[in-house]
């Protein structure tokens, strides 16, 4: 099993790199379209949307109990289209809440995990069989499949994060005094051979928000949204965002209001 | 009358509260609310570290959200900044090795931290493959910045060249306020050492960058 998942990955990485290199120059992203598009029906982020459905149902923690009667918004146990409706307000924690950080909740409340070290191991090594967070948010998420995108700024702290999203998108500071707006402002901008999103295009960051969590080839993991931004936090050279702080919700918040519309379909792929 | 009052009063009232809602918060409470966010948001090995998350008053006042623009006294304020924070190497030599200079500007490396670890080495990367096109035929390199291939030729190596491209690579904002460009030796990212032989990539009529 194991074995057939590298070697899926392998072959994409394969092709993803080899059209990325022929494409040179000019704008890259056709090459790996090729590649992401061979990989659409065979992504191995499949096997983690299992082992999340596994996961879900079972009787683990202290508590022993399952997360059936988790409330992601549309009450215990309804998933479907619940993580299109991510981040939001929820009043038990009083607090507005990602995907990620609503499982943390969860885990902890009704399983008895301690949140520290569920944390610590939210994001797996490269080549690892994932963590358990992973696998819940790919699985969770896939129970949206087919819905649209739909992130309300209704209560005053949603417009708070949001706010700050923006404000923290646009924000500028340590030694290569980059905001996220720096490389994600434009189109058709590139890092090496890598494109960037342009986030401030509607078709672009609709095309993120619907593809995350995603398999990465590079990493043979599934990684998700909070991932993904303390990725980008470490490539900027600032401290370790810290998993489901305020920032990170702050930014999903922004991100995924301006992706509303998008139909959500994971598992992405990721080079 | 009475009873258009009454009427104006129930209808506007939810819109008004609808106004409200749509413009809260404001500017200040946004920073204010986002700036403790940053505080309590990043975690590092050593304490200094997170003091590269507070900000200078030119990265500020370069922080500008969607199509805002900077006024003409932010920009001279940014560039007299910039003019002050330039400091030249102690040899006083402005055109260093450029064959380190093509090390460095391959490098893309140094100083991250990861896994409750600071990426030490012995020196930084110097990024610029990153963002611009370098020698000639070269297929790895970023499109953010201009490209740099045949910065030389345009411009030849004079000692004014020279001392241009040195206070630009050392801090951009002196001629560029707000650019996407890091200021690399302001910000500390370099040191003055590695900006002369980032120098002497870009005009040294030997340097791969300026072959044909």
């Amino acid at each position: 099993m194991r074995r057939t998942r590298e070697g899926i990955a392998a072959a994409a990485i394969a092709c993803v790199a080899f059209c990325g290199t022929a494409l040179a120059q000019s704008k890259a992203d056709d090459g790996l379209a090729v590649g992401r598009q061979m990989l659409a029906e065979d992504n191995p982020g499949e096997l983690w949307i299992d082992q999340g459905k596994k996961l879900f149902y079972e009787k683990r923690g202290p508590k022993n109990a399952s997360l059936e009667q988790c409330d992601f918004g549309l009450g215990p146990g309804k998933l479907e289209g619940a993580s299109a409706q991510l981040p939001r307000y929820f009043p038990d924690t009083d607090k507005v809440q990602d995907l990620e950080s609503r499982l943390l909740t969860c885990m902890v409340q009704l399983q008895g995990f301690k949140r520290e070290d569920i944390v610590k191991t939210a994001i797996s090594p490269a080549g690892s069989r994932g963590s358990d967070v992973e696998a819940l948010a790919i699985y969770i998420t896939s129970r949206s499949n087919g819905m649209t995108m739909n992130v309300r700024l209704a209560h005053p702290k949603e417009r708070e994060m949001y706010k700050a999203g923006e404000y923290l998108f646009h924000r500028r500071s340590g030694q290569t005094d980059f905001a996220c707006v720096t490389c994600h402002g434009e189109p058709d901008k590139r890092i090496r051979l890598q494109d960037l999103v342009h986030m401030t295009d509607k078709k672009q960051i609709q095309e993120v928000v619907s593809t995350w969590p995603a398999y990465r080839g590079a990493h043979y993991v599934v990684r998700t949204m909070q991932w993904r931004l303390y990725d980008c936090f470490w490539q900027m050279r600032l401290p370790e965002l810290e998993y489901a702080s305020d920032v990170s919700i702050a930014l999903t918040t922004y991100l995924h209001y301006q992706g509303n519309g998008a139909v959500i379909r994971v598992p992405g792929f990721k080079r | 009358m009475r009873k258009a009052w009454l009427k104006w009063t129930i209808l506007g009232a939810p819109a008004l509260i609808a106004a409200g809602c749509a413009t809260y918060p404001d500017q200040p409470t946004t920073r204010q609310i986002a700036e403790k966010m940053v505080s309590e948001g990043f975690s590092a090995p050593m304490p200094a570290l997170l003091k590269r998350l507070v900000q200078d008053k030119s990265q500020q006042i370069c922080s500008r959200i969607g199509d805002a623009k900077l006024t003409q006294e932010e920009a001279t304020e940014v560039v007299k900044l910039a003019r002050e924070s330039i400091k030249y190497p102690a040899s006083g030599k402005l055109v260093g090795d450029w064959k380190r200079g093509d090390q460095l500007a391959h490098d893309g490396a140094g100083d991250r931290i990861q896994f409750g670890r600071l990426e030490k080495r012995k020196e930084n990367g110097g990024l610029c493959q990153n963002c611009h096109a370098l020698a000639p035929g070269e297929i790895n390199v970023g499109n953010v910045g201009p490209s740099l291939t045949g910065y030389g030729l345009q411009r030849g190596n004079s000692e004014a060249i020279a001392k241009l491209t040195y206070e630009r690579i050392y801090n951009a904002w002196a001629y560029s306020p707000c650019s996407n460009m890091p200021r690399l030796g302001a910000t500390g990212h370099l040191t003055p050492e590695q900006v002369t032989h980032m120098v002497a990539y870009l005009i040294d009529p030997a340097s791969p960058i300026n072959q044909r």
